[in-house]
């Protein structure tokens, strides 16, 4: 079996409100699936459809091939999850979570757990209510991973974290998926996800935008192209080219995001008389941003 | 079957128990140590008769200087079972509503354990809850041989075993309201209406007449409206109060079914 995550035309109405609509994409076993999204735009209620917690609308779901709604305990016990708000019991210590969840697995061996509390130098001994936001998402890190789950899903999962501690997350993912394991990773950091993701989906308002590798997005993506001259220009030369949009304009400096190919800019900026070129490819951030507002590019893109 | 979510909720609420507990320990204790001063007064059984409503509301209806009356006008009555559904409805209206307004529902219901079982393993903790305050009560009664107040330990085994039902039944009430809205105060306020009804029915039908036929449809008159320390709790009144429990119990798990859990 290679697929961890299979949705289908998954859809959730709240009355009224909007949940998601007719969300569809599979997520590999043993790759690194980034979900990005703004706030609201139906990041956590997916995740909680694929955990079971909601009951979908319509469409189909399915972790290793079970039906969470229906084999909630199964898939369960082979998934970890990190919600987004990570909500504990306040009088609880970090230590009585975990045993309690530990329990609950019917987990013999602590050993994993132990080397997890020591890497992310969680304190067990303290109720949660004394803890700091980033202590207690420690605890919520180590509940997701200490049973090995074959599947991890994280509902930003490195909030609160100081960034030395968020670089031990992404060795962790890093190892997790070395051991054929699958991580589902969602998050408006999209720094974070860059930096370990193998393929990305982008949902907006309730639906999917796009799905695909961290280099195909960026292959298509919109780089950003400075462009300095000796003498003042019309912006408009480069505003009528096709798949050039002017970011910014100087007296002799031009900054433009272009999609597509580049040499009918490059002749024009030839004809000008350009005297410095630099080009930056399109990170994720500009292309997240992008889809995010939307623009004639995303529009194209998404098509 | 270990059980660990029941441990879990009992652990979170071991404190207020210990608290409420100890509460009716003490107040019927003092109950009891005051029966000797009361018993030769004849006069307080003024009180409630003519059917007096005011003192059948606050649960006082009979003779008042009888062992049984004293302890029904005093405890059984009124305070016994106000103390354990604030208990049983608390964490009935906690345990999933509640949970799930604090978000820590997720953290439960994301582990491997079917729904169904979570509300088993919650209401036995509701069970267990109820049982601290009905059984010190029940021994600060017992002790009451030591101050002139004897009740057959049959009859006072069976009020005690009333009212834990008629805390069950209400805890369960609240859980099915939790668990079909998702919120804690509809949980707590409609189950609150509901028991204060039902608490009127039972205490005003000794002396209210249209009332009367009413009190049938009150939980409170299955567990202590019905003379239950002098006579004891019959097989069909606590079959009535079993029978509602499970239809509950039944109804929350189809409820928590459909529950979107946050």
């Amino acid at each position: 079996m290679t697929t961890a995550i299979s949705v289908e035309g998954l859809t959730r109405c709240f009355g009224g409100r909007r949940g998601v609509t007719d969300v569809t994409f599979e997520v590999n076993v043993g790759e690194v699936f980034g979900f990005l999204g703004p706030n609201g735009a139906g990041k956590s209620t997916t995740i909680r459809l694929l955990l079971g917690l909601y009951p979908p609308t319509s469409g189909r779901t399915r972790i290793f091939d079970l039906d969470p709604t229906i084999d909630a305990v199964k898939v369960l016990g082979r998934v970890g999850y990190v919600p987004g708000e990570l909500a504990l019991y306040p009088r609880l210590t970090g230590g009585q979570h975990l045993d309690y969840a530990a329990q609950v697995r019917g987990m013999a061996d602590h050993a994993y757990r132990d080397e997890l509390v020591a890497r992310f130098q969680a304190d067990l001994d303290r109720p949660v209510r004394a803890l700091s936001k980033g202590n207690r998402q420690k605890i919520g890190l180590v509940l997701a991973f200490m049973h090995r789950p074959d599947l991890l899903v994280l509902d930003e999962p490195t909030s609160g974290l100081d960034p030395l501690l968020q670089d031990e997350f992404v060795h962790l993912v890093h190892e997790t998926v070395a051991e054929g394991r699958t991580v589902f990773l969602s998050s408006h950091e999209l720094n974070e996800v860059q930096r370990v993701v193998d393929r990305v989906t982008i949902i907006k308002d309730g639906r999917i935008v796009v799905t695909d590798t961290v280099e195909g997005l960026r292959s298509t993506a919109p780089r950003t192209i400075e462009l300095r001259f000796a003498h003042p220009v019309d912006p408009a030369r480069f505003a009528g080219l096709t798949g050039v949009r002017v970011l910014h304009q100087e007296t002799d400096r031009l900054t433009l995001s272009v999609t597509g190919p580049v040499a009918p800019l490059l002749s024009a900026a030839g004809e000008l008389e350009a005297v410095d070129v630099t080009a930056r490819r399109a990170d994720l951030d500009e292309l997240f941003l992008a889809f995010y507002r939307n623009t004639p590019e995303t529009a194209a893109h998404a098509s | 079957m270990r059980a660990d979510t029941t441990r879990l909720d009992l652990r979170i609420r071991r404190r207020s128990l210990i608290g409420y507990t100890i509460g009716i320990a003490i107040y019927a204790i003092t109950i009891v140590a005051l029966y000797p001063s009361f018993k030769s007064d004849t006069s307080l059984n003024k009180l409630t008769e003519h059917g007096n409503a005011v003192a059948a509301i606050f649960g006082a209806s009979g003779p008042l200087t009888s062992p049984t009356g004293w302890l029904d006008a005093n405890l059984y009555a009124n305070f016994v079972p106000l103390i354990i559904l604030l208990v049983t409805v608390g964490y009935g209206a906690a345990s999933i509503a509640g949970q799930d307004e604090d978000g820590t529902l997720g953290l439960v219901a994301t582990l491997p354990t079917s729904r169904r079982r979570l509300v088993a393993e919650k209401f036995a903790a509701m069970c267990l809850l109820a049982l601290p305050a009905a059984l010190a009560t029940m021994l600060c009664v017992l002790a009451g041989v030591g101050f002139e107040l004897h009740v057959d330990f049959a009859h006072l085994a069976g009020a005690t075993l009333g009212v834990l039902l008629l805390g069950i039944d209400f805890g369960a009430l609240a859980m099915l309201i939790g668990a079909a809205t998702g919120s804690r105060g509809t949980a707590l306020g409609t189950t609150a209406a509901i028991a204060a009804a039902a608490y009127i029915i039972s205490s005003l039908s000794p002396v209210v007449s249209w009332i009367h036929p009413l009190r049938y449809a009150s939980p409170f008159f299955y567990a202590v409206g019905d003379s239950q320390l002098a006579n004891g709790i019959s097989a069909g009144s606590a079959g009535a109060l079993v029978g509602l429990a499970a239809l509950l119990a039944i109804a929350s798990n189809r409820a928590f079914r459909r529950l979107d859990i946050h």
